[in-house]
């Protein structure tokens, strides 16, 4: 009886929900097919019964007369799949070496690190009057080899071990991103001036994003390895089998659901970044989401076309979206939150 | 052996210098802008001012002020999205009818882009031809300036971050309540025990470190909003929707203060550091308690 009562609440609450989650899907979808007139007078809701519905907001999309759609596509497409596929590949060999290997970083050694860098950073640009991506770079390279150097000695202090490595990944994500943002533009504003070209460039979207992505690739293809029965791998190294063939051809194929996975999230977060975009972007490369948003000042009330634009960007997430729904039937994403 | 020290370099290094080098590298510099005045516009030469720029914004209402919004917003969006959450994921879990269809369903609107979902809000909350004004004209409230009245503005952000990050709530919930052990409700069901005491007693406690994770990772992205305001209210009416993200670029891309901006990002980011190890010994206290 009481259960029967509660699949009822239960039916209530997810019906509810899914009306809240599907309307404002609904009203996007309906309004790219009206016509000006559907739009003036009201909301309007039924195509054929509300509203005659029409393809010229499309037309006009894709024509090119409303501003170009087509290069936004264009660089959305070609940044995201790019470095999506960049950070899935490095943040899951270096999420292999975090579950078969053993890291062993000095506290210390790191310390040394960070104060090379920032005083010779500050020391070469304003003492030897050295540009900022020279000083920067010359001080990052002995600031890294002298701690490597020195994480091979005996040093007092605590060691970080694997998990502080995945911790210190992960927590690249917890930086409001606008401090790193606006130390990039800084920065590729410097480089464009020494005449290497960074800002509005492809180079420097996909630098920017396969670093924004990494720390999800790295904590998520994680979880999948752990669950990888080290066997197989102990017999091909009997064989002789070397580290790289064992990752390509053994390890890589077993786990093409968490690869799968793992992919669709970080193209869906890199599809949809926005800040980034809007701060080392200026015409050639903007991306989609750069678009909507001029979308939205430059034609306020013709909401037909903004409802286009809309839904150019969300249709490739909606197939993600669903992909990702099968694969949390198969319990495949329980792994992930251990 | 040495074969295999050379292959643990070559798969964990790519990934480690691009982070280092994207995250860090910039870092550094923008922390040595952060004393210094900095203008492009008009062009001034640099000259280092101490923490002239932190005291600056320190006594600026307008950091407090953006500082109490995202607060606001962040707060009161991430607690609903937590209990519809879990609500949510407790009747995925238990078999609704279609089940299949409502995952899918309530995954989408995580997978859209910010600036979209505060497009098309931008048209369902218009004071005049939105369905949600001919919703509340049905009750005599007819044309409300929902975009423009800063409560009410407030109040639109945070309905949109409840409808956009739910599902996370939902995903991370649902796969927490598929790992928990079977044999634990089938001995309470025995028992004779009663659903809500299942919950309280049972599901709730073995679920909290979850719980305080999710939140904690909602309130954490919480804090970065910025598309949804910047297509929605641009900040305003006023200051009375900026967020600190966006008063930073603001005050960066728009006044062109660059190292007012880059001490104004460094702020946040203690801000951020604080708030986190606060939570997580707050945390860390409430689940020694259940045990």
């Amino acid at each position: 009886m009481e259960n029967q009562l509660h699949k009822r609440i239960g039916l209530g609450v997810a019906l509810t929900w899914l009306f809240i989650c599907l309307f404002p899907l609904w009203w996007v979808l309906v309004t790219a097919f009206k016509p000006p007139l559907a739009v003036s007078q009201g909301a309007t809701y039924i195509p054929f019964l509300d509203f005659k519905p029409t393809l010229q907001a499309f037309r006009d999309a894709f024509s090119g007369i409303r501003g170009d759609f087509m290069s936004p596509i264009f660089s959305s497409l070609a940044v995201s799949t790019v470095s999506t596929a960049l950070s899935v590949l490095l943040g899951s060999m270096a999420a292999y070496a975090l579950v078969r290997f053993e890291f062993r970083i000095k506290l210390l050694a790191g310390i040394v690190f960070a104060i090379i860098a920032i005083g010779g950073f500050i020391f070469t640009k304003e003492a030897l009057g050295w540009s900022v991506p020279a000083a920067l770079g010359s001080m990052m390279i002995i600031a890294l080899v002298t701690s490597v150097w020195l994480n091979g000695k005996k040093l007092p202090g605590p060691i970080m071990k694997n998990d502080d490595v995945t911790f210190w990944f992960v927590s690249q994500r917890m930086f409001p991103p606008i401090v790193s943002a606006f130390a990039l533009f800084l920065l590729y504003a410097e480089m464009n001036k020494s005449g290497v070209r960074m800002l509005d460039s492809f180079a420097g979207l996909v630098l920017a994003y396969t670093a924004f992505g990494l720390p999800f690739a790295v904590w998520l293809m994680r979880d999948f390895f752990s669950t990888i029965p080290v066997e197989v791998e102990e017999a091909a190294m009997v064989d002789n089998i070397g580290r790289m063939r064992i990752f390509f051809q053994i390890v890589l194929p077993m786990s093409k659901p968490g690869l799968v996975a793992t992919s669709m999230i970080v193209l869906s977060f890199i599809w949809n970044e926005f800040l980034f975009a809007l701060l080392l972007t200026s015409s050639k490369w903007q991306t989609l989401p750069i678009l909507l948003a001029g979308q939205n000042s430059s034609r306020g009330d013709e909401w037909w076309a903004i409802s286009v634009a809309a839904l150019i960007s969300v249709i490739p997430m909606i197939i993600v979206a669903i992909f990702l729904g099968r694969m949390m039937r198969s319990g495949l994403l329980a792994g992930s939150i251990k | 052996m040495t074969r295999d020290t050379l292959s643990k370099h070559a798969f964990m290094w790519p990934a480690f210098l691009i982070v280092l080098i994207v995250t860090l590298f910039p870092l550094i510099y923008a922390l040595t802008v952060s004393f210094q005045t900095v203008r492009i516009v008009p062009p001034m030469p640099p000259e280092y001012v101490g923490l002239r720029n932190y005291a600056e914004i320190l006594e600026s209402g307008r950091f407090w002020n953006a500082i109490g919004v995202t607060a606001t917003i962040v707060f009161i969006s991430v607690m609903f999205q937590y209990v519809i959450g879990y609500a949510l994921a407790l009747t995925l879990h238990h078999n609704v009818p279609g089940a299949s269809l409502y995952r899918v369903a309530f995954l989408l609107p995580m997978f859209m882009a910010p600036v979209c979902v505060a497009l098309i809000a931008r048209m369902l909350f218009h004071p005049v031809l939105g369905p949600v004004n001919e919703f509340f004209t049905l009750f005599g409230l007819a044309n409300i300036p929902f975009l423009t009245n800063p409560t009410l503005a407030i109040s639109v952000l945070i309905v949109i971050e409840i409808w956009q990050w739910t599902p996370f709530v939902v995903l991370l919930m649902l796969a927490g309540l598929q790992g928990l052990p079977n044999e634990v409700f089938e001995a309470a069901r025995v028992d004779n025990i009663s659903t809500w005491r299942r919950f309280r007693d049972i599901t709730f406690p073995m679920l909290l470190p979850l719980s305080i994770a999710v939140i904690f990772i909602r309130l954490i992205e919480g804090f970065k909003v910025i598309d949804t305001i910047f297509v929605l209210t641009g900040g305003g009416p006023g200051t009375s929707t900026e967020t600190l993200t966006l008063f930073a670029y603001n005050e960066g891309f728009k006044k062109f203060n660059i190292g007012m901006a880059s001490a104004l990002s460094f702020l946040f980011l203690i801000v951020v550091i604080l708030f986190g190890t606060v939570y997580l010994a707050a945390a860390q206290r409430l689940t020694r308690r259940y045990q």
